[in-house]
Protein backbone atom coordinates (compact mmCIF):
# COMPACT_ATOMS: atom_id res chain seq x y z
CA UNK A 1 0.00 0.00 0.00
CA UNK A 2 1.18 3.46 -0.83
CA UNK A 3 2.51 5.53 2.02
CA UNK A 4 0.11 8.40 1.39
CA UNK A 5 -2.91 6.09 1.44
CA UNK A 6 -1.69 4.67 4.74
CA UNK A 7 -1.33 8.16 6.19
CA UNK A 8 -4.81 9.13 4.98
CA UNK A 9 -6.32 6.30 6.98
CA UNK A 10 -4.25 7.19 10.03
CA UNK A 11 -5.37 10.79 9.75
CA UNK A 12 -8.99 9.86 9.30
CA UNK A 13 -8.97 7.87 12.53
CA UNK A 14 -6.78 10.37 14.37
CA UNK A 15 -9.16 13.26 13.58
CA UNK A 16 -11.98 11.36 15.23
CA UNK A 17 -10.07 10.40 18.36
CA UNK A 18 -7.62 13.22 19.01
CA UNK A 19 -9.96 14.93 21.48
CA UNK A 20 -9.72 11.82 23.66
CA UNK A 21 -5.92 11.96 23.75
CA UNK A 22 -5.23 9.18 21.27
CA UNK A 23 -1.83 9.53 19.60
CA UNK A 24 -1.00 9.12 15.94
CA UNK A 25 1.68 6.57 16.88
CA UNK A 26 -0.84 4.33 18.54
CA UNK A 27 -3.01 4.27 15.43
CA UNK A 28 -0.06 3.76 13.11
CA UNK A 29 1.26 0.73 14.93
CA UNK A 30 -2.14 -0.96 15.07
CA UNK A 31 -2.81 -0.23 11.44
CA UNK A 32 0.60 -1.56 10.41
CA UNK A 33 0.00 -4.74 12.32
CA UNK A 34 -3.39 -5.38 10.75
CA UNK A 35 -2.60 -4.31 7.21
CA UNK A 36 0.95 -5.49 6.69
CA UNK A 37 1.32 -8.47 8.98
CA UNK A 38 -2.17 -9.90 8.99
CA UNK A 39 -3.10 -8.53 5.53
CA UNK A 40 -6.58 -7.62 6.70
CA UNK A 41 -8.68 -5.62 4.17
CA UNK A 42 -8.52 -1.87 4.65
CA UNK A 43 -12.13 -1.38 5.76
CA UNK A 44 -11.91 -4.21 8.29
CA UNK A 45 -8.68 -2.84 9.72
CA UNK A 46 -10.23 0.61 10.08
CA UNK A 47 -13.30 -0.75 11.81
CA UNK A 48 -11.28 -2.88 14.18
CA UNK A 49 -9.10 0.03 15.23
CA UNK A 50 -12.05 2.36 15.75
CA UNK A 51 -13.88 -0.24 17.83
CA UNK A 52 -10.74 -1.03 19.81
CA UNK A 53 -10.02 2.61 20.59
CA UNK A 54 -13.60 3.19 21.64
CA UNK A 55 -13.38 0.33 24.09
CA UNK A 56 -9.99 1.37 25.47
CA UNK A 57 -10.99 4.97 26.00
CA UNK A 58 -14.49 4.09 27.15
CA UNK A 59 -16.32 6.10 24.54
CA UNK A 60 -19.98 5.23 23.98
CA UNK A 61 -20.82 4.66 20.31
CA UNK A 62 -23.06 7.72 20.21
CA UNK A 63 -20.51 10.06 21.74
CA UNK A 64 -17.83 9.62 19.17
CA UNK A 65 -17.28 12.86 17.28
CA UNK A 66 -17.30 12.63 13.52
CA UNK A 67 -15.59 15.07 11.15
CA UNK A 68 -17.75 17.60 9.31
CA UNK A 69 -17.40 16.97 5.59
CA UNK A 70 -18.79 18.32 2.35
CA UNK A 71 -21.26 16.19 0.45
CA UNK A 72 -18.95 15.80 -2.55
CA UNK A 73 -16.36 14.15 -0.27
CA UNK A 74 -18.47 11.46 1.33
CA UNK A 75 -17.46 7.86 0.74
CA UNK A 76 -19.34 4.64 1.49
CA UNK A 77 -18.94 3.22 5.03
CA UNK A 78 -17.77 6.54 6.48
CA UNK A 79 -19.23 7.97 9.67
CA UNK A 80 -19.49 11.71 9.11
CA UNK A 81 -21.21 14.92 10.07
CA UNK A 82 -22.42 17.39 7.49
CA UNK A 83 -24.40 20.55 7.02
CA UNK A 84 -26.99 20.62 4.28
CA UNK A 85 -30.29 21.89 3.05
CA UNK A 86 -33.26 19.61 2.47
CA UNK A 87 -34.02 20.02 -1.21
CA UNK A 88 -36.81 17.52 -1.54
CA UNK A 89 -38.70 15.00 0.53
CA UNK A 90 -40.04 11.85 -1.10
CA UNK A 91 -42.72 9.40 -0.15
CA UNK A 92 -41.00 6.68 1.95
CA UNK A 93 -41.24 3.31 0.24
CA UNK A 94 -41.39 1.33 3.48
CA UNK A 95 -42.72 1.83 7.02
CA UNK A 96 -39.18 1.33 8.35
CA UNK A 97 -38.29 4.67 6.76
CA UNK A 98 -39.55 7.81 8.48
CA UNK A 99 -38.32 10.24 5.88
CA UNK A 100 -36.30 10.15 2.72
CA UNK A 101 -35.22 12.72 0.19
CA UNK A 102 -32.43 14.79 -1.18
CA UNK A 103 -29.99 16.89 0.82
CA UNK A 104 -27.49 19.30 -0.72
CA UNK A 105 -24.67 21.67 0.05
CA UNK A 106 -22.48 23.89 -2.10
CA UNK A 107 -20.54 20.87 -3.36
CA UNK A 108 -23.30 18.51 -4.39
CA UNK A 109 -26.34 16.51 -3.39
CA UNK A 110 -27.00 13.12 -1.85
CA UNK A 111 -29.96 10.99 -0.91
CA UNK A 112 -30.72 10.52 2.73
CA UNK A 113 -32.83 8.11 4.74
CA UNK A 114 -34.11 8.69 8.27
CA UNK A 115 -35.01 5.34 9.82
CA UNK A 116 -38.29 5.21 11.75
CA UNK A 117 -36.49 3.60 14.68
CA UNK A 118 -34.19 6.62 15.01
CA UNK A 119 -37.06 8.72 16.45
CA UNK A 120 -35.98 12.02 14.97
CA UNK A 121 -37.91 15.26 14.70
CA UNK A 122 -39.39 15.64 11.23
CA UNK A 123 -37.28 17.48 8.67
CA UNK A 124 -38.80 20.19 6.52
CA UNK A 125 -38.12 20.98 2.90
CA UNK A 126 -36.05 24.13 2.36
CA UNK A 127 -34.59 24.18 5.88
CA UNK A 128 -30.95 23.59 6.70
CA UNK A 129 -29.68 21.08 9.26
CA UNK A 130 -26.52 19.82 10.88
CA UNK A 131 -26.45 16.03 10.56
CA UNK A 132 -24.08 14.52 13.13
CA UNK A 133 -22.82 10.95 13.25
CA UNK A 134 -24.54 9.71 10.12
CA UNK A 135 -23.27 6.82 8.07
CA UNK A 136 -22.81 6.76 4.31
CA UNK A 137 -23.66 3.81 2.17
CA UNK A 138 -24.00 3.17 -1.50
CA UNK A 139 -26.78 1.53 -3.42
CA UNK A 140 -26.82 1.13 -7.20
CA UNK A 141 -23.97 3.58 -7.52
CA UNK A 142 -25.80 6.29 -5.62
CA UNK A 143 -24.46 7.40 -2.27
CA UNK A 144 -26.95 7.76 0.47
CA UNK A 145 -26.78 9.08 4.02
CA UNK A 146 -28.39 7.03 6.77
CA UNK A 147 -29.72 8.69 9.92
CA UNK A 148 -29.82 6.19 12.78
CA UNK A 149 -30.63 6.39 16.48
CA UNK A 150 -27.05 7.45 17.34
CA UNK A 151 -27.23 10.37 14.91
CA UNK A 152 -28.07 13.90 15.96
CA UNK A 153 -29.94 16.38 13.83
CA UNK A 154 -30.06 20.08 14.62
CA UNK A 155 -31.76 22.77 12.63
CA UNK A 156 -29.35 25.58 11.72
CA UNK A 157 -30.11 29.10 10.57
CA UNK A 158 -27.14 29.22 8.20
CA UNK A 159 -28.17 29.80 4.60
CA UNK A 160 -26.75 27.02 2.44
CA UNK A 161 -26.31 27.58 -1.27
CA UNK A 162 -27.01 24.28 -2.94
CA UNK A 163 -25.13 23.25 -6.04
CA UNK A 164 -27.70 22.71 -8.74
CA UNK A 165 -27.78 19.03 -9.54
CA UNK A 166 -31.15 18.81 -11.12
CA UNK A 167 -33.29 20.81 -13.42
CA UNK A 168 -32.95 21.82 -17.04
CA UNK A 169 -29.42 21.67 -18.31
CA UNK A 170 -27.57 21.70 -21.60
CA UNK A 171 -24.51 19.51 -22.07
CA UNK A 172 -22.14 18.63 -24.86
CA UNK A 173 -20.51 15.24 -24.77
CA UNK A 174 -19.66 12.16 -26.74
CA UNK A 175 -22.10 9.25 -26.86
CA UNK A 176 -19.64 6.63 -25.55
CA UNK A 177 -22.05 3.75 -24.96
CA UNK A 178 -25.43 2.57 -26.16
CA UNK A 179 -27.16 0.04 -23.91
CA UNK A 180 -28.71 -3.18 -25.17
CA UNK A 181 -32.17 -2.11 -23.99
CA UNK A 182 -32.34 0.44 -26.79
CA UNK A 183 -33.98 0.38 -30.20
CA UNK A 184 -37.44 -0.77 -31.18
CA UNK A 185 -38.78 -2.38 -28.02
CA UNK A 186 -41.95 -3.96 -26.74
CA UNK A 187 -42.99 -2.88 -23.27
CA UNK A 188 -45.60 -4.30 -20.91
CA UNK A 189 -48.86 -2.35 -20.98
CA UNK A 190 -49.22 -2.82 -17.23
CA UNK A 191 -45.77 -1.90 -15.91
CA UNK A 192 -43.75 -0.47 -18.77
CA UNK A 193 -40.94 -3.01 -18.46
CA UNK A 194 -39.26 -4.24 -21.62
CA UNK A 195 -40.88 -7.47 -22.72
CA UNK A 196 -39.12 -10.30 -24.52
CA UNK A 197 -41.17 -12.68 -26.69
CA UNK A 198 -44.39 -11.23 -25.29
CA UNK A 199 -43.63 -12.35 -21.71
CA UNK A 200 -43.29 -9.76 -18.94
CA UNK A 201 -41.16 -10.87 -15.97
CA UNK A 202 -43.79 -9.43 -13.64
CA UNK A 203 -47.09 -10.01 -15.46
CA UNK A 204 -46.50 -13.02 -17.73
CA UNK A 205 -48.10 -12.99 -21.16
CA UNK A 206 -49.28 -9.43 -21.71
CA UNK A 207 -50.36 -6.92 -24.29
CA UNK A 208 -47.50 -4.72 -25.31
CA UNK A 209 -46.73 -1.21 -26.48
CA UNK A 210 -44.11 -0.61 -29.09
CA UNK A 211 -41.56 2.11 -28.31
CA UNK A 212 -38.45 3.50 -29.93
CA UNK A 213 -35.94 4.52 -27.33
CA UNK A 214 -32.22 4.89 -26.74
CA UNK A 215 -30.41 4.49 -23.43
CA UNK A 216 -26.79 5.44 -23.50
CA UNK A 217 -23.96 7.26 -21.82
CA UNK A 218 -22.97 10.82 -22.65
CA UNK A 219 -19.43 11.62 -21.55
CA UNK A 220 -17.72 15.02 -21.64
CA UNK A 221 -14.35 13.74 -20.41
CA UNK A 222 -15.03 14.94 -16.87
CA UNK A 223 -18.28 13.24 -15.96
CA UNK A 224 -20.89 10.91 -17.41
CA UNK A 225 -24.63 11.17 -17.81
CA UNK A 226 -27.07 8.29 -18.25
CA UNK A 227 -28.86 9.56 -21.30
CA UNK A 228 -32.34 8.67 -22.50
CA UNK A 229 -33.50 9.69 -25.96
CA UNK A 230 -37.16 9.34 -26.88
CA UNK A 231 -38.60 8.71 -30.33
CA UNK A 232 -38.72 12.41 -31.18
CA UNK A 233 -35.05 12.90 -30.34
CA UNK A 234 -33.96 9.77 -32.20
CA UNK A 235 -35.94 10.82 -35.22
CA UNK A 236 -34.49 14.34 -35.24
CA UNK A 237 -30.95 12.91 -35.26
CA UNK A 238 -31.34 9.97 -37.61
CA UNK A 239 -34.60 10.39 -39.47
CA UNK A 240 -35.67 7.07 -38.00
CA UNK A 241 -39.00 7.42 -36.25
CA UNK A 242 -41.15 4.58 -35.04
CA UNK A 243 -42.65 4.08 -38.52
CA UNK A 244 -39.26 3.82 -40.17
CA UNK A 245 -38.02 1.57 -37.37
CA UNK A 246 -40.96 -0.80 -37.86
CA UNK A 247 -40.34 -0.87 -41.57
CA UNK A 248 -36.67 -1.69 -41.01
CA UNK A 249 -37.56 -4.47 -38.61
CA UNK A 250 -40.10 -5.90 -41.04
CA UNK A 251 -37.72 -5.82 -43.98
CA UNK A 252 -35.06 -7.68 -42.01
CA UNK A 253 -37.51 -9.82 -40.02
CA UNK A 254 -35.55 -8.73 -36.96
CA UNK A 255 -36.04 -5.96 -34.43
CA UNK A 256 -32.42 -5.87 -33.40
CA UNK A 257 -31.55 -4.31 -36.76
CA UNK A 258 -32.92 -1.03 -35.37
CA UNK A 259 -30.45 -1.03 -32.49
CA UNK A 260 -27.61 -1.87 -34.87
CA UNK A 261 -28.60 0.98 -37.14
CA UNK A 262 -28.75 3.43 -34.22
CA UNK A 263 -25.33 2.31 -33.01
CA UNK A 264 -23.87 2.80 -36.47
CA UNK A 265 -25.23 6.32 -36.77
CA UNK A 266 -24.81 7.59 -33.22
CA UNK A 267 -22.02 5.80 -31.37
CA UNK A 268 -19.03 8.09 -30.84
CA UNK A 269 -20.79 11.25 -32.02
CA UNK A 270 -20.71 14.51 -30.13
CA UNK A 271 -24.19 15.53 -29.09
CA UNK A 272 -25.59 18.72 -27.62
CA UNK A 273 -28.40 17.68 -25.33
CA UNK A 274 -30.98 19.75 -23.48
CA UNK A 275 -33.02 17.97 -20.91
CA UNK A 276 -33.87 17.32 -17.32
CA UNK A 277 -31.10 16.10 -15.06
CA UNK A 278 -31.86 13.96 -12.01
CA UNK A 279 -28.72 12.69 -10.34
CA UNK A 280 -26.90 11.15 -13.25
CA UNK A 281 -29.93 10.58 -15.45
CA UNK A 282 -30.42 13.00 -18.29
CA UNK A 283 -33.76 12.81 -20.01
CA UNK A 284 -33.36 14.62 -23.32
CA UNK A 285 -36.05 17.00 -24.48
CA UNK A 286 -34.05 18.05 -27.51
CA UNK A 287 -30.82 16.95 -29.07
CA UNK A 288 -28.62 17.80 -32.05
CA UNK A 289 -25.25 16.78 -33.43
CA UNK A 290 -22.68 19.17 -31.95
CA UNK A 291 -20.93 20.88 -34.83
CA UNK A 292 -18.94 23.85 -33.63
CA UNK A 293 -16.87 25.99 -35.97
CA UNK A 294 -13.58 24.15 -35.61
CA UNK A 295 -11.46 27.07 -36.84
CA UNK A 296 -12.82 29.37 -34.15
CA UNK A 297 -12.36 26.73 -31.47
CA UNK A 298 -8.76 26.12 -32.53
CA UNK A 299 -7.97 29.83 -32.59
CA UNK A 300 -9.45 30.22 -29.12
CA UNK A 301 -7.25 27.48 -27.64
CA UNK A 302 -4.15 28.81 -29.43
CA UNK A 303 -5.00 32.31 -28.22
CA UNK A 304 -5.04 31.11 -24.62
CA UNK A 305 -1.54 29.76 -25.18
CA UNK A 306 -0.41 33.14 -26.50
CA UNK A 307 -0.10 32.00 -30.13
CA UNK B 1 -22.70 -1.30 -17.43
CA UNK B 2 -22.92 -3.29 -14.25
CA UNK B 3 -25.41 -1.73 -11.88
CA UNK B 4 -24.06 -0.37 -8.64
CA UNK B 5 -20.68 0.46 -10.10
CA UNK B 6 -19.65 3.96 -10.85
CA UNK B 7 -19.00 4.28 -14.55
CA UNK B 8 -15.49 5.33 -15.40
CA UNK B 9 -15.28 8.57 -17.35
CA UNK B 10 -13.74 8.17 -20.82
CA UNK B 11 -10.67 10.41 -20.73
CA UNK B 12 -9.28 12.30 -23.73
CA UNK B 13 -5.57 11.91 -24.30
CA UNK B 14 -3.25 12.08 -27.31
CA UNK B 15 -1.27 8.95 -28.17
CA UNK B 16 2.05 10.70 -27.54
CA UNK B 17 1.22 11.31 -23.89
CA UNK B 18 -0.40 7.91 -23.44
CA UNK B 19 2.49 6.00 -25.01
CA UNK B 20 4.95 7.48 -22.51
CA UNK B 21 3.03 5.92 -19.60
CA UNK B 22 4.95 3.57 -17.37
CA UNK B 23 3.03 3.39 -14.10
CA UNK B 24 -0.29 2.15 -12.83
CA UNK B 25 -2.13 3.60 -9.86
CA UNK B 26 -5.13 2.44 -7.83
CA UNK B 27 -6.40 -1.11 -7.67
CA UNK B 28 -5.71 -1.29 -3.94
CA UNK B 29 -9.13 -1.80 -2.43
CA UNK B 30 -11.14 -4.71 -3.75
CA UNK B 31 -13.41 -2.49 -5.77
CA UNK B 32 -10.94 0.14 -6.82
CA UNK B 33 -10.21 0.27 -10.51
CA UNK B 34 -6.70 0.25 -11.94
CA UNK B 35 -5.63 3.41 -13.73
CA UNK B 36 -2.82 4.11 -16.12
CA UNK B 37 -0.92 7.16 -14.94
CA UNK B 38 0.31 9.26 -17.87
CA UNK B 39 3.40 11.50 -17.67
CA UNK B 40 1.12 14.53 -17.45
CA UNK B 41 -0.73 13.12 -14.47
CA UNK B 42 -3.88 11.81 -16.14
CA UNK B 43 -5.33 8.80 -14.35
CA UNK B 44 -7.19 6.89 -17.02
CA UNK B 45 -9.10 3.65 -17.02
CA UNK B 46 -11.32 4.28 -20.04
CA UNK B 47 -10.46 6.35 -23.11
CA UNK B 48 -12.48 7.91 -25.90
CA UNK B 49 -10.48 8.22 -29.11
CA UNK B 50 -11.35 9.46 -32.58
CA UNK B 51 -8.57 8.75 -35.05
CA UNK B 52 -7.56 6.96 -38.21
CA UNK B 53 -7.58 3.17 -38.17
CA UNK B 54 -4.33 2.47 -39.99
CA UNK B 55 -3.85 -1.24 -39.50
CA UNK B 56 -5.89 -4.23 -38.51
CA UNK B 57 -4.24 -7.58 -38.54
CA UNK B 58 -5.11 -10.93 -37.04
CA UNK B 59 -2.31 -11.79 -34.63
CA UNK B 60 -2.39 -15.46 -35.65
CA UNK B 61 -4.64 -16.94 -38.33
CA UNK B 62 -8.08 -17.88 -36.92
CA UNK B 63 -7.14 -16.62 -33.45
CA UNK B 64 -9.86 -13.95 -33.47
CA UNK B 65 -7.31 -11.69 -31.81
CA UNK B 66 -6.71 -8.56 -33.83
CA UNK B 67 -3.95 -6.03 -33.51
CA UNK B 68 -4.95 -2.50 -34.53
CA UNK B 69 -3.18 0.82 -34.84
CA UNK B 70 -5.11 4.08 -34.61
CA UNK B 71 -3.40 7.36 -35.43
CA UNK B 72 -4.00 10.83 -34.05
CA UNK B 73 -2.00 13.95 -34.94
CA UNK B 74 0.74 13.09 -32.41
CA UNK B 75 1.36 9.39 -33.09
CA UNK B 76 -0.65 6.20 -32.80
CA UNK B 77 -2.36 3.94 -30.30
CA UNK B 78 -1.63 0.24 -30.30
CA UNK B 79 -4.69 -1.87 -29.56
CA UNK B 80 -5.87 -5.45 -29.31
CA UNK B 81 -9.40 -6.70 -29.93
CA UNK B 82 -10.36 -10.23 -29.03
CA UNK B 83 -13.51 -12.27 -28.46
CA UNK B 84 -13.70 -10.79 -24.98
CA UNK B 85 -14.79 -7.53 -26.64
CA UNK B 86 -17.57 -9.00 -28.81
CA UNK B 87 -19.07 -5.68 -29.86
CA UNK B 88 -15.75 -4.23 -30.92
CA UNK B 89 -14.82 -7.44 -32.71
CA UNK B 90 -18.08 -7.48 -34.65
CA UNK B 91 -17.69 -3.85 -35.67
CA UNK B 92 -14.07 -4.34 -36.71
CA UNK B 93 -15.08 -6.84 -39.40
CA UNK B 94 -16.75 -4.09 -41.42
CA UNK B 95 -13.94 -1.58 -41.06
CA UNK B 96 -11.19 -1.26 -43.64
CA UNK B 97 -8.09 0.87 -43.05
CA UNK B 98 -7.58 3.69 -43.55
CA UNK B 99 -10.83 4.80 -41.99
CA UNK B 100 -11.79 7.32 -39.32
CA UNK B 101 -13.08 5.55 -36.25
CA UNK B 102 -14.47 6.46 -32.84
CA UNK B 103 -13.40 4.11 -30.06
CA UNK B 104 -14.08 3.61 -26.39
CA UNK B 105 -11.39 1.47 -24.86
CA UNK B 106 -9.84 0.33 -21.62
CA UNK B 107 -6.33 1.68 -21.03
CA UNK B 108 -3.78 -1.02 -20.22
CA UNK B 109 -0.08 -1.41 -19.55
CA UNK B 110 1.47 -4.61 -20.80
CA UNK B 111 4.58 -5.62 -18.89
CA UNK B 112 7.18 -7.52 -20.89
CA UNK B 113 10.31 -8.05 -18.83
CA UNK B 114 11.55 -4.59 -18.01
CA UNK B 115 9.57 -3.03 -20.83
CA UNK B 116 6.13 -1.51 -20.34
CA UNK B 117 3.90 -1.24 -23.37
CA UNK B 118 0.83 1.01 -23.17
CA UNK B 119 -2.07 -0.29 -25.22
CA UNK B 120 -5.82 -0.07 -25.56
CA UNK B 121 -8.50 -2.77 -25.41
CA UNK B 122 -11.43 -1.35 -27.40
CA UNK B 123 -14.93 -1.96 -26.03
CA UNK B 124 -16.68 -0.34 -28.97
CA UNK B 125 -15.58 0.82 -32.39
CA UNK B 126 -17.61 2.66 -34.99
CA UNK B 127 -16.78 4.43 -38.19
CA UNK B 128 -16.70 8.18 -37.68
CA UNK B 129 -16.19 11.36 -39.69
CA UNK B 130 -13.77 14.25 -40.13
CA UNK B 131 -15.87 16.72 -38.18
CA UNK B 132 -15.98 14.46 -35.12
CA UNK B 133 -12.25 13.83 -35.43
CA UNK B 134 -11.53 17.56 -35.62
CA UNK B 135 -13.53 18.32 -32.52
CA UNK B 136 -11.88 15.44 -30.68
CA UNK B 137 -8.50 17.04 -31.42
CA UNK B 138 -9.69 20.38 -30.02
CA UNK B 139 -11.16 18.76 -26.93
CA UNK B 140 -8.08 16.62 -26.32
CA UNK B 141 -5.76 19.58 -26.85
CA UNK B 142 -7.69 21.57 -24.24
CA UNK B 143 -7.54 18.72 -21.72
CA UNK B 144 -3.82 18.18 -22.32
CA UNK B 145 -2.93 21.87 -21.94
CA UNK B 146 -4.92 21.93 -18.71
CA UNK B 147 -2.82 19.05 -17.36
CA UNK B 148 0.39 20.81 -18.37
CA UNK B 149 -0.71 23.97 -16.53
CA UNK B 150 -1.54 21.93 -13.42
CA UNK B 151 2.00 20.51 -13.39
CA UNK B 152 3.48 23.97 -13.96
CA UNK B 153 1.51 25.17 -10.95
CA UNK B 154 3.04 22.41 -8.85
CA UNK B 155 -0.26 20.58 -8.34
CA UNK B 156 1.08 17.18 -9.37
CA UNK B 157 4.18 16.57 -7.24
CA UNK B 158 3.90 12.77 -7.41
CA UNK B 159 3.84 12.85 -11.21
CA UNK B 160 6.90 15.07 -11.44
CA UNK B 161 8.73 12.69 -9.12
CA UNK B 162 7.80 9.65 -11.16
CA UNK B 163 8.18 11.00 -14.69
CA UNK B 164 9.85 14.39 -14.58
CA UNK B 165 8.04 15.11 -17.89
CA UNK B 166 9.45 17.40 -20.55
CA UNK B 167 6.48 19.78 -20.59
CA UNK B 168 7.74 21.74 -23.60
CA UNK B 169 7.86 18.58 -25.70
CA UNK B 170 4.24 17.69 -24.90
CA UNK B 171 3.09 21.26 -25.27
CA UNK B 172 4.64 21.65 -28.71
CA UNK B 173 3.07 18.35 -29.84
CA UNK B 174 -0.34 19.79 -28.91
CA UNK B 175 0.37 23.14 -30.56
CA UNK B 176 1.54 21.40 -33.75
CA UNK B 177 -1.65 19.34 -33.85
CA UNK B 178 -3.71 22.52 -33.51
CA UNK B 179 -1.69 24.44 -36.12
CA UNK B 180 -2.14 21.60 -38.60
CA UNK B 181 -5.86 21.53 -37.91
CA UNK B 182 -6.02 25.30 -38.37
CA UNK B 183 -4.29 25.04 -41.71
CA UNK B 184 -6.70 22.35 -42.89
CA UNK B 185 -9.65 24.40 -41.72
CA UNK B 186 -8.35 27.45 -43.59
CA UNK B 187 -8.10 25.41 -46.77
CA UNK B 188 -11.58 24.02 -46.21
CA UNK B 189 -12.87 27.51 -45.59
CA UNK B 190 -11.31 28.73 -48.85
CA UNK B 191 -12.91 25.79 -50.61
CA UNK B 192 -16.27 26.67 -49.15
CA UNK B 193 -15.86 30.32 -50.18
CA UNK B 194 -15.04 29.27 -53.69
CA UNK B 195 -18.09 27.03 -53.77
CA UNK B 196 -20.26 29.84 -52.51
CA UNK B 197 -18.93 32.27 -55.14
CA UNK B 198 -19.32 29.66 -57.80
CA UNK B 199 -22.89 29.04 -56.76
CA UNK B 200 -23.65 32.76 -56.68
CA UNK B 201 -22.25 33.13 -60.15
CA UNK B 202 -24.42 30.29 -61.37
CA UNK B 203 -27.44 31.76 -59.67
CA UNK B 204 -26.87 35.09 -61.36
CA UNK B 205 -26.72 33.31 -64.69
CA UNK B 206 -29.87 31.42 -63.90
CA UNK B 207 -31.64 34.64 -63.00
CA UNK B 208 -30.64 36.18 -66.31
CA UNK B 209 -31.84 33.14 -68.19
CA UNK B 210 -35.17 33.27 -66.44
CA UNK B 211 -35.76 36.93 -67.23
CA UNK B 212 -34.90 36.45 -70.84
CA UNK B 213 -37.24 33.49 -71.01
CA UNK B 214 -40.01 35.59 -69.59
CA UNK B 215 -39.50 38.26 -72.17
CA UNK B 216 -39.68 35.73 -74.94
CA UNK B 217 -42.83 34.18 -73.60
CA UNK B 218 -45.82 35.92 -74.99
CA UNK B 219 -49.09 35.01 -73.38
CA UNK B 220 -50.77 35.09 -76.73
CA UNK B 221 -48.63 32.11 -77.73
CA UNK B 222 -50.65 29.93 -75.39
CA UNK B 223 -53.87 28.44 -76.47
CA UNK B 224 -55.88 28.99 -73.32
CA UNK B 225 -58.95 27.44 -74.76
CA UNK B 226 -62.51 28.56 -74.49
Amino acid sequence: MAEDRFQTIVNEIYERFKVYGVTRKEIESRLKLLLFEFKVPEEEAKRTIVNGLRKNYNIAKGDLKTPIVKISQIEPNQWVSLKGKIIQLWEPSSPTIAQTGLIGDETGTARFVVWSKSNKKRLEEGKSYLFEKVVVDEFMGIKSIKVTSVSDIKEISEEIEVKEERGEIEVVGALVAIQQNSGLLQTCKLCGRVVKAGICVEHGKVETNEVLRLRGVLDDGERTYDLTLNEKCISSLTGIGIKEARKLAEEHLDRSIVLMELKKRLFGKYLKVSGELRFRSLNASSVEFYRPEILKEVEKVLGEEGI
Amino acid sequence: MIKGMKREVAKRVFSKEFNYSKFKVGGEGEKEAVYVLTPLGLRCNRLFIVGVLLEKEEVKPDSDMWRIRVADPTGSFLGFVSKFQPEALEALVDLNPPEIVAITAKAKLLERGDRVIPLIRPENINSSDFQTRDYWIVETAKATLKRIRAIENGEEKAVIEKYDPDLEEFRSAVINALMKLKEEQNILEKGREFEREDKERKEVKKDLGFEIDEEIVDLSDFDIGD
